[in-house]
């Protein structure tokens, strides 16, 4: 018998359900992984001891791209780390995050001028959160964390979707900055 | 033997080996010697003999009016607490430095950096052209004072745009500044040192 209470779901409805549940999940422990390019990185120790206890939103640190939710932009890149970061984010699994800190993220910041730093982050990997300050104080920083967790519950974290879709684009802003994205030093020769 | 007495020694041993063109002595624990081009080897093994054993930095300074890089060596002393400044000066058009790598074999990684962002060659210095710091780079050495920096930065790495600049200017709003005033008497009144 046919339940009445129930109307047959299509398997889109079904998976966006199962989306759902795993957005749920997936917000309420999210892996980090940290990578400190810059001063804002100094944030992240009173954000995650017994301070602020980083622990209570289910953040921990993860020690490879591979198993981390989140990437940590914290500051300036250079160009060098640049295509480290490029590396560790295509690395990274699915679905991923980049939460961005600091203005050097978002417009270069004091190092607006200087050959060896690039100027907006989210021209060569999507940015979710960016979290404003020179340096950003720990509060904003946890915020900013929050705030990546709501936006996952809305379904509007979708950088790593636009990284796929328009793949092109940033592969070609990353090659007119880096001209090269594949490492080429003595210790990959 | 006080620190003191270390700089005398240290100037009797320069100056009896070699033709000092400028001395400085910047405090007691450092001095600069500026030497002739082709002295700086055999003053740098001089030193080493005596116990400068490490060097502790090779660096340039870009005199663009003069037209000429200065050379920077910095030795180290684990006895003394004295540093040594070895200053040379070339010719900035083609600046050539033989290396020191058989006096001190720390100085490969210097050597090479200053390579980079001066363009200084160091023949008998294998790997001095290879990158270290910068990859792939394309223009003039960056840190020569003829390298703009800003215009580099703006060819090369699109800028942010605003619509909206949300910066308030003063002129669009009144001063502040005699209340600021107000405030920060009020407080110093208030502070009396702890007297009633």
């Amino acid at each position: 018998m046919k339940s009445t209470k129930f109307s047959e779901l299509t398997q889109e409805q079904i998976d966006r359900k199962w989306w759902e549940i795993g957005d749920f999940f997936r917000r309420n422990s999210l892996w980090m992984l940290m990578y400190c390019t810059g001063c804002c990185a100094i944030e992240l120790p009173p954000a995650m001891t017994s301070a602020y206890d980083m622990e209570r939103l289910g953040m921990g640190p993860m020690a490879t791209p591979r198993q981390a939710d989140v990437l940590l932009v914290t500051g300036y890149l250079s160009l060098k780390t640049l295509r480290r970061l490029i590396y560790t984010y295509e690395q990274m699994s699915e679905p991923k995050y980049i939460v961005g800190f600091g203005s050097c993220t978002i417009n270069g910041g004091i190092y607006h001028d200087s050959h060896a730093v690039i100027n907006q982050l989210d021209r060569y990997i999507p940015v979710d959160v960016y979290v404003a300050g020179c340096m950003p104080n720990t509060e904003s920083v946890m915020n900013g964390f929050v705030d990546l967790m709501t936006l996952i519950k809305n379904k509007q974290a979708n950088g790593w979707i636009k990284y796929k879709e328009n793949n092109d684009w940033y592969k070609q802003n990353q090659k007119e900055a880096l001209g090269e994205v594949k490492i080429k030093d003595e210790f990959h020769e | 033997m006080n620190s003191m007495n270390n700089v005398t020694t240290i100037k009797e041993l320069v100056t009896k080996k070699i033709t000092v063109l400028k001395e400085e002595v910047i405090d007691q624990y450092q001095v600069s010697f500026e030497v002739k081009k082709d002295d700086v080897h055999h003053l740098l093994s001089v030193l080493k003999q005596a116990g400068w054993r490490q060097l502790s930095y090779l660096s340039a300074v870009d005199w663009i009016e003069d037209n000429e890089f200065e050379l920077v060596y910095i030795v180290f002393n684990w006895e003394k607490p004295v540093h040594i400044q070895i200053r040379c000066r070339i010719d900035r058009n083609a600046p050539t430095m033989d290396t020191i790598l058989p006096i001190y074999p720390g100085a490969k990684y210097y050597e090479r950096e200053a390579h980079e962002f001066f363009g200084i060659a160091f023949p008998g210095n294998d790997s001095h052209e290879k990158q270290l710091i910068l990859e792939n780079w394309d223009d003039i050495p960056p840190l020569r004072k003829d390298f703009d920096p800003k215009a580099y930065s703006d060819a090369r790495f699109p800028k942010r745009e605003y619509s909206n600049d949300h910066v308030e200017m003063n002129g669009q709003k009144e001063s502040k500044q005699a209340k600021r005033e107000e405030r920060r008497t009020h407080i110093l009144d208030l502070i009396k040192g702890g007297k009633k």
